[in-house]
């Protein structure tokens, strides 16, 4: 393949292609799970009737898949733009975390009314999440600093600042208790939380969060100039360079609303079930986010499939437990299914050979 | 006194690091990036203390985790050189599948999310150190002769940097960059035997913790060389018991300053990167899949 046809093909794929392969590997990987399962002596149809059941089966159940969808597509998200614009992001961890404190720390110090509260935090939330991100920009495009290995530094940089620090001192919940590391933060205003959606569920305003994040995403990149010139950095830099486009500030761009996308996810946590920023609080919403992104395709689109998809497995692998696997399946074949598609040809090879078993 | 015991933790805590940065360049100078590192560390210092527990035998256990960190290289070269899959897609893969495979595997076998218990048979120690400390002060001068004055180490760094040259000469690009990544997959599961058999005497579920990630961060660090990345790991280790010493001699943990101290030494790297160490050039033919003609 020429460099120019794969420019070509990253630049305008048709819409079905990028959802082929994710849907392949992650039917393949809950193929292999299913036999994994009835390998080791378990129930499996029993399993993925409880997986079922435990993500769709009841008003609870579907308020705790959607809320685990929003966050996961969120930093799904958050990865893919900044992948469109050829960084790899595995700062969305990082990011995360200074919006969720961002989030615990105003929802908490603020005392505005309802719906403004909520705006206030939310913007405050997000434009820290970008400046943090901006910082792995800023060492790539003036410094010449890899963003994998410096978000990965600023990953444990916010970590350690918020949860051995401000959740432990200045932020900390007071408490005659001796443990207080284990009270986080203070609890938020009322009217800073995310306004519940149905009763007798946790389903909240999460959810409408995400589904714009994902219609603003989609838009801009595949609708607006901005877009597509974040495209063409991404897929060629050189090209974009040529051709007079402004790389850097398209870098930072796409770098800031990676890391706004980001924090928005943790707030979502903060603000929607937590209502505080925990003592104890290690989700790792961010890494997960590199896989919904990667079985996405890095496409908008793909990821918010990726991220439902993700969402509805991890709150029914609660229902594993039941049939004796534990959790960690879900983590398992998230794994697994993002090994798949990474090996694209792999599928091309199976899809090869059995067109060939058909013909014969 | 505060210094001596500031060697004696560099000296204990470098070793995960410096093996793993040496996988990590050596994978790199064939040609393959290497982002599994972190996955290939969990995976060693898993099987090297299950190992441990199986055999009775610290040793053999030693050798479960190398062997296995064998594996994963082999699945990541198998993927991306077999299948040409995205090098970097397949080694965050591999971390992923490590992270969920052995939480799984921990809680089937051992029937703990959180850790394992004690292995019963530790490793010798020799002058307080045990034997992985000071063979990691060894290896990476052994690849730097080799990477520097042995036809194979020429013949690996020429298929990292230009590898149709190489193929043009004889040299078969496919199965010395697969040796390179699965001896790279060895180092790292070495590296994190040493977490789980010499640093602790346990596997912990938290494992590695990000020491393959800083791993990658001392290979770019010490510009894909064996000696600088040995040099960077090194820094990496004498910050972190830098950092330990300085929050126990003003108490950190009490005033809840903890999280300065334990940020100082990512914050330390980030400035060094930023600021001296200027653009690192990466081999050539990094992360290009290679296709034989």
């Amino acid at each position: 393949m020429t460099s120019a046809s794969t420019l070509r093909a990253r630049l305008f794929a048709p819409r079905w292609q990028p959802l082929l392969i994710p849907l392949t590997a992650v039917s393949t990987a809950l193929v292999a799970g299913f036999l994994a399962m009835w390998l080791f002596g378990k129930d499996a149809p029993q399993g993925f009737a409880l997986m079922a059941e435990h993500a769709l089966g009841s008003a609870n159940a579907v308020g705790e898949s959607s809320i685990k969808a929003a966050v996961l597509t969120l930093c799904g998200l958050s990865v893919t733009v900044a992948f469109t614009a050829g960084l790899f992001n595995i700062g969305a961890e990082g990011q995360f975390t200074v919006g969720a404190i961002t989030a615990a720390w105003l929802g908490a110090a603020l005392d505005l009314p309802a719906p403004l509260e909520l705006l206030v935090v939310t913007g405050a939330a997000m434009t820290a999440g970008a400046a943090w991100a901006l910082i792995a920009a800023w060492l790539k495009v003036r410094r010449g600093v890899h963003e994998v290995i410096s978000t990965i530094m600023l990953n444990w940089i916010a970590l350690h600042l918020v949860q051995d620090w401000l959740v432990v001192g200045p932020l900390a919940a007071p408490s005659s208790n001796a443990q207080i590391s284990l009270a986080g933060t203070v609890p938020v205003h009322a009217s800073a939380q995310l306004p519940r959606l149905i009763a007798g569920s946790r389903l909240d305003f999460g959810i409408v969060y995400a589904a714009i994040a994902v219609i603003f995403c989609w838009l801009l990149l595949s609708r607006t100039v901005a877009g597509f010139e974040i495209r063409l950095v991404g897929a060629a830099p050189g090209v974009a360079e040529a051709s007079g486009l402004p790389n850097a500030r398209r870098t930072y761009q796409a770098m800031a609303l990676a890391g706004a996308l980001a924090a928005l996810g943790g707030l979502l946590l903060v603000l929607g079930t937590e209502h505080r920023y925990p003592g104890t609080f290690r989700t790792g919403y961010g890494f997960d986010g590199i896989a919904v992104a990667l079985v996405g395709g890095a496409s908008p689109l793909g990821t918010a499939l990726a991220g439902i998809f993700f969402g509805l497995l991890r709150a029914g692998a609660k229902g594993l437990q039941l049939v004796g696997i534990q959790p960690s399946f879900a983590e398992l074949l998230q794994g697994v299914s993002v090994w798949l598609v990474s090996a694209p040809l792999l599928f091309a090879a199976l899809f090869r050979k059995l067109r060939g078993a058909r013909a014969t | 006194m505060i210094a001596t015991e500031i060697l004696s933790a560099v000296i204990d805590f470098a070793p995960p690091l410096v093996l793993a940065a040496l996988g990590g360049v050596l994978s790199e100078k064939a040609g393959v990036i290497n982002l599994g590192l972190e996955g290939m560390m969990r995976f060693g210092a898993f099987f090297a203390a299950a190992g441990a527990i199986w055999t009775g035998n610290a040793w053999l256990g030693l050798g479960c985790g190398l062997l296995a960190g064998a594996i994963a290289g082999a699945a990541h070269a198998y993927a991306s050189l077999r299948w040409r899959a995205d090098q970097v897609v397949s080694g965050v893969a591999l971390n992923l599948v490590a992270l969920g495979l052995v939480t799984f595997l921990l809680e089937a076998l051992f029937g703990s999310s959180a850790t394992m218990p004690s292995a019963a048979p530790s490793l010798p120690h020799w002058a307080g150190h045990t034997p992985i400390a000071f063979v990691s002060l060894v290896i990476p001068f052994v690849l730097h002769w080799f990477l520097t004055a042995t036809v194979t180490g020429l013949r690996v760094r020429a298929i990292g940097e230009h590898p149709r040259a190489a193929a043009t000469a004889g040299i078969s690009v496919l199965r010395l960059r697969a040796l390179c990544v699965i001896v790279a997959g060895a180092l790292a599961g070495l590296g994190g035997s040493a977490l789980s058999l010499s640093i602790l005497d346990r596997f912990e579920n938290r494992m590695p913790a990000g020491a393959g990630f800083m791993a990658l961060a001392a290979m770019v660090f010490g510009k894909w060389t064996p000696l600088g990345a040995f040099a960077a790991a090194l820094f990496f280790a004498f910050a972190d018991a830098l950092q330990r010493q300085l929050s126990l001699a003003t108490h950190a943990n009490d005033l809840h300053l903890a999280g300065f101290f334990l940020a100082l030494p990512y914050v330390l790297t980030l400035l060094l990167l930023g600021g001296f160490v200027g653009r690192a050039t990466p081999p050539a033919a990094n992360g290009v899949p290679y296709e034989e003609a």
